[in-house]
């Protein structure tokens, strides 16, 4: 039982997919390695399929140049031993009742019977998750996820009245686009657009934990939209430019724990400093700010003006904290 | 580059330079000193291959640098999956998974005898019986077939498991699927599945999201078979330089312990010969070769249950560089009406810390832990709001006094004599 198998690999995949039609041709072999593949996966694949010789003889080559199967059937699709142990340790994780109920989780656990789980919840400690993430055994929380989660796959127009992060009441009629979640938080959320008379006005993030309610009106949201637009929108307009020093192994600290950010990274090899740009969701400001400072002096904001006055602000306050002032 | 190819036997050695090109973002050619340049432009390009859209190049007078670059929160696969989706075979090995599962797909179980016949009687096909006998045993392991003695002979089945019948069958299970193949933990198995049923995530985003986990997946059901086994573990930590003899060390596995924070992921672990807990990062691993068991497991068990209770991360602290530490207390300042989400966030981000109200708008928090210096990353992010540091050690609160001081000179702030 392996992780880094072949019978998992895109090679396998690709045939495996032209092994479903008892007759393909050179064309369909050569579009579909190149949609399926890698990128230079066609330099090397189609050889392999196409009968040439130093092929691997899964089809044969036709008197019309069409080329046959030597299987029978088309490939079935075999859940492996691996992929069942880990659909087992899944159906332990408290989130599996957002998507299936009961009976339907029992069902699957019975018929998975005999298999160990690929692991246990008390496998894995999570040292830093935030103490109030979602609680996803909740049933009220359950609906309205699932009602989001709904609206995002038919792009249903939903109401929503929720509270904010400060506690303030609001509601309004939404289209949700996508689902997030972060482990960070333990917190599921819907991006969304808002409404009004059925045009965006605005793009925003709605935490499912905060939803009183949610409706389904019943109707559609027809225009068509962009995920990437709707980042774009909340994408902050100049990156955050850090200075990185190697001082207590910054460089390799501040990039593992910024790994999740677009970033672009210059070296100056004579002062063996890095300067970062590293691009955030507007949103997200205060959280990227208070990352940087918990680098101390190992890393130094350069710009946008606005973030490094901030932080400015807070370590002259801290300053003036340790002196008394 | 005659014999190029992007399939891959060995997934170390592409670990470490797909964690290269996605940490750093700025190597060049020569950074890779420990490599030959063959191997630098055969890994390069072959990465290049499986992450196509996300690769960026810079130039600059020291070469041309290579990276991969993606805001994961913003994707809706890991492109670095890819990684194993590489595996090279053999001509026999993509035949074989095809035919066996051709002639046993009828539901009705044969003995290796029965499938090398048919091989060669109605597919053409010549194959000894030791190559089938070898493929039959992989796939009974891997759950693909199924082997059951009957008398004498053993006899092989196709497993009745479709991954399309599953997703078909279990209404939610394809969004559970597509929801967990991104999610922490071994989100590369769920790929895999979505990828055999032909579905693809278009619901679901990771925010926070440290796709470079996914290389470090390899490790980790042997880590945690040793766990269940309660068996010990050598683990091989990749070399940093090419005249490095990699490190070997032999340690006792309790948990994995991952910062969602930090990006790091840790086997937390007793080590005989210091005989002390310690934590060990998974990216520095690159291969782990199971002991036998440990008798003295549970023993260990209950003392690591106990330890770890008093980490505020993932160190269990050095005593020769912390001395005998005492309790660390952190005092902060709030203004009560109009900042109460600051009590929150400290309620939420405290771990095994205690949160007292100790004055108007004056809250300490109040930590006995292995390694104090581990609050002290996550308390400058309350940086403008640290009345005092009080226990730790005094070399933390110096460290402490002095980064403020120098961010205060870096940020053209006013010195004041009066902190030292």
């Amino acid at each position: 039982m392996n992780l880094f198998s072949e019978i998992y690999g895109t090679y396998f995949r690709i045939a495996a997919e032209l092994l479903e039609n008892e007759v393909t041709d050179e064309k369909t072999v050569r579009d579909t390695v190149l949609h399926e593949g890698f990128r230079d996966s066609v330099l090397f694949l189609p050889q392999k399929l196409i009968p040439c010789g130093e092929d691997l003889e899964l089809f044969r080559r036709e008197k019309d140049n069409t080329l046959r199967r030597i299987t029978k059937k088309a490939p079935v699709k075999v859940l492996t031993k691996l992929q069942k142990m880990w659909l087992k340790a899944k159906l332990s994780d408290p989130r599996i009742r957002l998507f299936m109920d009961e009976e339907t989780i029992k069902k699957l656990q019975t018929e998975l019977g005999d298999i160990k789980p690929l692991y246990r919840h008390e496998h894995f400690r999570l040292t830093d998750r935030f103490a109030d993430h979602d609680d996803y055994s909740d049933e009220k929380y359950i609906a309205n996820f699932r009602t989001a989660l709904d609206a995002v796959k038919n792009r249903r127009i939903v109401d929503i009245s929720f509270h904010t992060g400060r506690g303030k009441r609001a509601s309004g009629r939404f289209v949700l686009l996508k689902m997030e979640f972060s482990p960070k938080n333990g917190k599921f959320r819907a991006y969304c657009y808002l409404l009004r008379n059925d045009r965006i006005r605005s793009s925003g993030l709605i935490n499912i934990g905060r939803i009183d309610s949610i409706t389904d009106t019943g109707r559609v949201f027809r225009t068509p939209f962009s995920m990437d637009d709707y980042f774009s929108s909340r994408k902050c307009k100049e990156p955050a430019v850090i200075r990185v020093t190697n001082e207590r192994n910054g460089v390799e600290r501040f990039m593992l724990e910024f790994a999740s950010f677009e970033k672009h990274t210059v070296r100056d090899l004579e002062k063996n400093e890095y300067t970062v740009e590293l691009w955030y969701d507007e949103q997200d400001e205060t959280e990227v700010l208070i990352m940087l400072l918990s680098f101390g002096p190992v890393i130094e904001i350069l710009g946008p003006g606005k973030l490094r006055s901030q932080a400015k602000e807070r370590i002259e306050r801290q300053y003036g904290l340790l002196c008394g002032e | 580059m005659a014999g190029f190819s992007e399939l891959i036997k060995n997934f170390d050695k592409t670990r470490e330079y797909v964690r290269d090109f996605f940490i750093y973002g700025c190597k060049v050619r020569s950074d890779f000193d420990k490599k030959s340049v063959r191997t630098y432009d055969d890994e390069k390009r072959r990465v290049e291959s499986w992450m196509q859209d996300y690769m960026r190049y810079d130039d600059s007078v020291h070469g041309r640098s290579v990276s991969i670059s993606a805001d994961s929160g913003h994707i809706s696969e890991n492109p670095l999956y890819n990684a194993y989706y590489s595996k090279s075979f053999t001509d026999n090995d993509i035949k074989l998974h095809f035919l066996l599962a051709d002639i046993l797909c009828d539901g009705k179980s044969r003995t290796l005898r029965e499938l090398t016949d048919t091989l060669n009687s109605e597919y053409e096909q010549l194959f000894d019986d030791q190559t089938v006998r070898n493929k039959l045993r992989e796939y009974t392991e891997e759950g693909i077939i199924t082997a059951e003695k009957q008398g004498k002979a053993m006899y092989y089945s196709l497993s009745a498991d479709r991954t399309d019948e599953y997703i078909s069958k279990y209404k939610g299970l394809a969004d559970a699927v597509k929801f967990f193949s991104e999610a922490p933990d071994l989100g590369v198995i769920g790929n895999s599945i979505m990828k055999s049923a032909g579905i693809k995530n278009d619901l679901f985003h990771i925010k926070h999201n440290y796709m470079i986990h996914t290389l470090e997946d390899i490790l980790v059901p042997d880590i945690l078979e040793a766990v269940d086994n309660k068996c010990g573990i050598t683990i091989k930590k990749f070399s940093v330089r090419a005249d490095d003899e990699p490190k070997e060390e032999i340690i006792i596995p309790m948990q994995i312990l991952v910062s969602v924070q930090t990006g790091r992921r840790y086997i937390a672990a007793y080590v005989p010969k210091t005989r002390r807990f310690s934590s060990f990062r998974l990216d520095r691993i690159k291969q782990i070769k199971k002991n036998s068991a440990c008798t003295d497991y549970d023993r260990l068990r209950e003392r690591y249950d106990a330890n770890i209770k008093r980490c505020f991360g993932v160190s269990f602290g050095d005593r020769h560089e912390l001395g005998n530490a005492g309790a660390i207390k952190i005092t902060f300042i709030v203004d009560e009406k109009r900042e109460p989400f600051i009590i929150e966030r400290l309620e939420r981000e405290k771990r095994c810390a205690v949160l007292k109200k100790t004055g108007e708008g004056l809250y300490t928090l109040s930590a006995d832990v292995f390694d104090p210096n581990e609050i002290m990353h996550w308390a400058k992010t309350f940086i403008g709001r640290i009345v005092s540091i009080e226990g730790g050690t005094e070399k933390i609160r110096r460290r402490f006094y002095s980064d403020i001081s120098r961010m205060n000179k870096m940020y053209g702030g006013v010195k004041n004599e009066l902190i030292q």
